[in-house]
């Protein structure tokens, strides 16, 4: 057989095939009529055949589909071409030994010219593992996801359905605080006095939580938005508390941009809470801009002149629950910020503080444009 | 204000209210917003069905001048409770409001197909609960003119 002889008839054949031996993965060469011309001792290995037992032999019986059909298709080509294609492309395809098992395997052909026409050289790797580490993210990213869906299903759904016992809580020591204020003695007033309170903060914490669970789930489609009007629905929004601390609210000319209307109203709407929230005595001023960074994303400021914040809680703010003041100074329920938060990084944006303690905090956060600009 | 028909007779009004904390809340607050009104309750949809087509323990049940409806009900849900008042000629001029915790849109949209006369969420704080009875009194009660029960086959 000519094939048999490849191996020995010439100096760069004999060369040829201690490169064979040397590779890592099986190498397996094989001729247009889809015939095993030469193997290496890791094809051997690989597929538990005795060389002798497969030169000679059609391809198909070790590798079922997928090879002997390309050969074909390459035949049609010239070699250079076909070289061009096929380098350094893996195909994945299934393997089978000689007691029948299959493997998933990797090969990458590369065409040889040889005195019998053009060969094929196939680097056959074994890629059992690999893919049994794929398969294995793949179902930890599953399983990653739906436990993060049922986590944020789970958040939505006791914290709705906490909501209607709370609701009788609430309106009985309520009922209570009103029908009987002074009528029982001094510490009856304060015990339901604090109950009301504590129900009521509980409401608001729910509310809060309810809002910051529909953040993640609500966030996926993202529509041309004007800015300039979710800022100034926030700002109705707001109305009672802008005039209550007479804060003077002021905007640049703003963009539209990719996002969820009713989210956006949501961010501007917090941060510009907190900017009048947090205030010294005075006038509280509050400026809301955009300018454009270098990635063709807006970059949305909010400028106040309140407290400030220490650097060192520049992080911990957009935690859930962080508060940095006691509930007598300042009324809030610690979730505002990480509502923020989400709601920014669902849109794929990222939000942050620059602030120094008495000197005014400025929060950015990135937004898309959209491709209507206005 | 009071609400009293033009032939001295009280409002009769009629609660289909399952949760019992729900059903005290509403009588105190109708009590405040005036004691004559007579506030009857039946706690699921079967029962209000008997109530108003005077069957069972309901024979001598007045036809009420207005009708609150919890959504959230056992044996039949608000809804259906609903469809059967408006697909009945008798019942169906009887202004029937939604009272419900529920802020789903498609529960908004569902009760007004069904005709509902409006959709009330329940108030959480109790001072809230008290105002709402009171606007309900103040519209439904008294501004508005009702059907006589004597004109309505």
């Amino acid at each position: 057989m000519i094939t048999r002889e490849l191996g020995e008839s010439n100096e760069s054949d004999a060369k040829y095939r201690g490169l064979l031996e040397a590779a890592p993965d099986a190498m397996v060469v094989v001729n247009q009529d889809g015939e095993i011309v030469l193997l290496n001792v890791q094809a051997e290995k690989q597929f538990g055949y005795r060389r002798d037992e497969l030169v000679g032999q059609k391809v198909k019986n070790i590798i079922p589909e997928g090879f002997a059909e390309r050969l074909i298709a390459d035949a049609l080509r010239s070699a250079e071409d076909a070289l061009a294609q096929q380098i350094g492309t893996g195909i994945e395809l299934t393997g089978r030994r000689k007691d029948g098992s299959g493997f998933p395997i990797e090969i990458m052909l590369s065409p040889l010219e040889s005195a019998e026409g053009v060969l094929v050289t196939a680097a056959i790797r074994d890629i059992t593992k690999r893919k049994k580490a794929e398969a294995n993210l793949l179902q930890k990213v599953e399983e990653l996801n739906r436990s993060n869906e049922e986590l944020e299903q789970f958040a939505y759904i006791a914290s709705h359905d906490l909501q209607e016992p709370l609701r009788m809580v609430a309106s009985y020591t309520q009922l209570l605080s009103r029908r009987y204020k002074g009528q029982l003695d001094s510490d009856a007033d304060d015990f339901i006095a604090f109950a009301v309170d504590g129900a009521s903060r509980m409401q608001r914490l729910i509310q809060d939580l309810l809002a910051y669970s529909r953040a993640g789930t609500k966030a996926k489609h993202l529509f041309d938005t004007s800015s300039e009007e979710a800022l100034q629905q926030a700002l109705v929004n707001l109305r009672g508390a802008i005039e209550e601390s007479q804060a003077v609210v002021t905007h640049d000319p703003l963009p539209n941009v990719l996002a969820d209307e009713m989210q956006l109203i949501q961010v501007f709407q917090n941060l510009i809470g907190n900017a009048i929230k947090y205030q010294n005595p005075g006038v509280p001023r509050v400026h809301i801009s955009a300018a454009k960074n270098d990635e063709m994303k807006w970059i949305f400021s909010v400028r106040d002149n309140g407290l400030g914040i220490d650097s060192q809680y520049f992080e911990k703010i957009f935690g859930m629950f962080q508060r940095l003041h006691k509930r007598e100074e300042f009324a809030g329920t610690g979730i505002g910020l990480a509502i923020c938060k989400k709601i920014v990084e669902r849109h794929g944006g990222r939000i942050s503080v620059e602030s120094q303690l008495g000197h005014g905090s400025t929060f950015r956060f990135a937004l898309a444009g959209s491709e209507r600009e206005s | 204000m009071r609400a009293i028909q033009a032939d001295g007779r009280p409002m009769e009004v009629l609660l289909i209210e399952d949760s019992a904390g729900d059903v005290r809340l509403t009588q105190e607050a109708f009590r405040i917003a005036d004691p004559s009104i007579h506030l009857h309750v039946v706690s699921d949809g079967k029962e209000a069905m008997a109530f108003l087509k005077n069957e069972a323990a309901h024979v001598h049940a007045p036809r009420p001048d207005i009708i609150l409806l919890d959504l959230n009900l056992t044996k039949m849900d608000g809804c259906e409770v609903l469809a059967h008042i408006k697909s009945n000629d008798n019942l169906k001029t009887i202004p029937t409001m939604i009272l419900t915790t529920s802020e789903a849109e498609a529960d908004v949209v569902r009760s007004y197909r069904l005709q509902a006369n409006c959709y009330l969420n329940k108030p959480a704080q109790w001072d809230a609960f008290e105002s709402l009875v009171k606007s309900i009194n103040d519209f439904w009660l008294t501004k508005v003119k009702l059907p006589q029960p004597s004109h309505v086959e």
